[in-house]
């Protein structure tokens, strides 16, 4: 038999029974869009996450923190698995003489091969007073140079020229949570920042019983007046980014201020003017391929490091528990439609037992009914494929519509939840017509076994 | 080639066996047929008749004994080369018609040109003429359901010849048809008989259309040969 005839005859034996055939793709079609809109739902994640990562530089960055005292060390033994840090621990015991990281260190930093930038962090809490409102929030010194670069994206106004001017840049996320709608006439307002400082002189013995009793706190509190010179936009994204907090000021007027590091306990409890050197430095370096070298040499000086690429294989390990996930839901879908498809073929079987017979009689071999069946199951398939495609395409622009929709109002930009690579698309049709096709081989070799002597007696 | 032994069957014998039941359909039977023959199978319900035709046929395998066909051994084929010699050598007919239903008469005549992988349009072509020759290429589109049951045994008729076999095996083809189309479908095979040379064996209980029609006649009771008639 020719291959045309098997896709005419196919064609034509199921267009005979048009309900059931109907039927039995409509559950093809059901498990393929589940499964289509399912994967294109973690593809369209994954790219999400990965692209915005990639536009956002995020793979070009290495945080840089101090050595670690005792205490990690400690830790790090608890851990048999965290295997880097033991031998990390044993190759740098003596984390006194790591570098500080101070305005040296970043010079030092800035010289070497591939740095691009490299800033500090600093952090800390303060009580944001403007326009009447009053917000506790995170204040972040950032140089004038970064807020100047491509990191900093700005709504309205701009970057302060000068790291020692008393300007400040406030975060779209800010405003949003004050619920202040317009940003374009806040430009050259007044904002007021109240920070809080561990205040070493009221630690002493004579206050203890009262800072016990919670009557009064070592806290002192020092407000400082900054004009706002932009407003920046929101990041997307969390992960260890140079920007997320609300408020940006530039070194100069920070130094004096008085004000809790964030990111270490240690410093919590010093005095501000004792404290050496910054929590963290970050880095950008200019090409991805500088960041191992460049997490080297951090780590070679005793300094510990930490860089997004290195998430990404485990990201990526996500990914795929997530795809297996979905794919998994999916699964159910498909396996049912394959039942639908074995229970139509065994009942075609039956009600064409005579046929069957009779396509012996006259010549066909076991191999050409066989065929005649596969090409019928694979037939249904084929079509469950490209209507189960067309299905989740549907569906997923209309979650994502919904879904958009909704977030919008929450003040989230619009993303495409959804990806559609060729592949997905091809696979899904391939996947539908192979499931179909071994769905298909009971009822083939059921046919191919029908005895024409009984068959052609069959009524 | 030797004409005489066309068709032969030696020591031909099958048997059904369910569990421990065995049921002996053909005992020993010995035919030989020479080419371009009209041999007349008779016999009561249960004599073995349709096994013998089913064995000739190539559809079911013997127990034991063997069957040649212009000199080739066809029980020893395998289920390829047996589905081959029943698509090439040998066409069937049936008391019951069974031709397709969903089928056109054309449809039904060129079927087993499909399984010799003929080209559509050919396959039409083919069948339109052996339509022609059992005249009712008129009816080519016409369903079975259309067609009266003389009708029908005619298309199964031209269906068992569009591939030109040498035999053809017809299993009481007039078992449900009125006499006077019963006369008519045995005149046609035997037109073809003489005009074609096409060798034929018939299942008949009309002894009538036997003696009018058959060179030979053999009469099968229980599985085995009882009584051989040269008529001619």
């Amino acid at each position: 038999m020719r291959i045309s005839d098997y896709i005419e005859q196919s064609f034509s034996n199921l267009l005979k029974k048009k309900l059931r055939t109907f039927l039995t793709t409509f559950g093809v079609v059901i498990g393929i869009g589940a499964l289509v809109s399912m994967f294109s739902f973690g593809k369209g994640v994954q790219k999400n996450v990965t692209d915005n990562f990639k536009k956002m530089g995020l793979f070009n960055y290495i945080a840089v923190y101090p050595a670690s005292g005792r205490s990690r060390n400690k830790h790090a033994e608890f851990d048999p698995d965290d295997r880097q840090t033991q031998i990390q621990n044993e190759q740098f015991p003596d984390s006194a003489k790591s570098p500080i990281l101070d305005v040296n260190f970043l010079q030092e930093v800035r010289e070497i091969k591939g740095v691009e930038l490299a800033f500090p962090e600093i952090r800390f809490p303060a009580l944001i007073k403007f326009r009447e409102k009053e917000q506790f929030s995170l204040v972040q010194v950032m140089s004038a140079e970064v807020c100047k670069s491509e990191l900093m994206k700005l709504r309205a106004g701009k970057a302060y020229e000068s790291d020692d001017e008393n300007s400040l840049i406030i975060n779209d996320s800010l405003l949003r949570r004050t619920d202040i709608k317009e940003f374009e006439g806040l430009v050259g307002e007044q904002i007021e920042i109240s920070t809080l400082a561990l205040d070493s002189e009221l630690l002493n013995p004579m206050n203890i019983m009262s800072i016990m009793q919670g009557e009064k706190l070592p806290f002192s509190q020092e407000s400082y007046n900054f004009t706002i010179v932009g407003v920046a936009e929101r990041m997307g994204m969390g992960g260890p980014m140079p920007l997320r907090s609300d408020v940006y000021i530039p070194p100069g007027p920070s130094e004096d201020m008085k004000k809790i590091s964030l990111t270490s306990i240690r410093d919590f409890f010093q005095p501000a003017e004792k404290l050496k050197g910054y929590s963290a430095i970050t880095i950008r370096v200019s090409s991805i391929k500088y960041i191992d070298l460049i997490k080297e040499q951090m780590e070679n000086r005793g300094l510990r490091t930490f860089a997004l690429i290195d998430q990404l294989k485990e990201i990526k390990t996500a990914f795929i528990f997530m795809d297996m996930f979905l794919a998994a839901v999916a699964m159910i879908a498909i396996t049912v439609a394959t039942l639908g498809i074995i229970n139509t073929m065994v009942m075609s079987i039956l009600e064409r037992y005579r046929e069957i017979g009779i396509m012996k009689a006259v010549g066909a071999s076991d191999k050409d009914v066989k065929k005649i069946f596969f090409f019928e199951s694979g037939m249904i398939g084929f079509l469950g494929g490209i209507f189960g495609l067309a299905l989740g395409w549907v569906v997923s622009i209309l979650i994502n519509q919904v879904a958009n929709y909704f977030l919008a109002k929450q003040g989230v930009p619009y993303v495409d939840y959804f990806s559609f690579p060729w592949w997905l698309c091809l696979g899904a049709v391939v996947f539908s017509v192979l499931v179909s096709l071994a769905a298909g081989v009971y009822p083939a070799l059921r046919a191919a076994r029908v005895d024409p002597v009984v068959a052609l007696r069959h009524d | 080639m030797d004409s005489a032994g066309f068709v032969e069957t030696e020591d031909l014998t099958k048997v059904y066996s369910s569990g421990k039941i065995h049921i002996v359909a053909l005992k020993d039977v010995n035919l030989s047929l020479e080419e371009g023959k009209f041999l007349g199978v008779t016999g009561p319900s249960g004599s073995g008749k349709s096994t013998l035709m089913n064995l000739l046929g190539g559809l079911d395998t013997p127990s034991s004994g063997s069957i040649r066909v212009q000199g080739k051994f066809i029980s020893e084929l395998n289920k390829e080369d047996l589905a081959l010699y029943r698509r090439y050598q040998v066409g069937m007919i049936f008391q019951t018609f069974n031709i397709i239903s969903s089928y056109t008469a054309l449809e039904n005549v060129g079927f087993p040109l499909l399984f010799a992988g003929v080209p559509k349009k050919e396959r039409n072509r083919q069948a339109g003429e052996m339509l022609t020759k059992v005249g009712l290429y008129p009816r080519k589109d016409h369903r079975p359901a259309e067609l009266s049951g003389g009708e029908q045994q005619r298309v199964a008729i031209a269906r068992a010849l569009v591939n030109q076999p040498k035999i053809l095996l017809a299993d009481e083809p007039t078992g449900n048809l009125d006499t006077s189309t019963s006369g008519q479908i045995v005149q046609t095979l035997s037109e073809l008989n003489k005009k074609q040379g096409l060798t034929i064996i018939m299942i008949s209980h009309e002894q009538s259309l036997l003696a009018e029609f058959a060179d030979d006649v053999i009469c099968l009771r229980d599985g085995e040969v009882v009584d051989k008639e040269e008529i001619r």
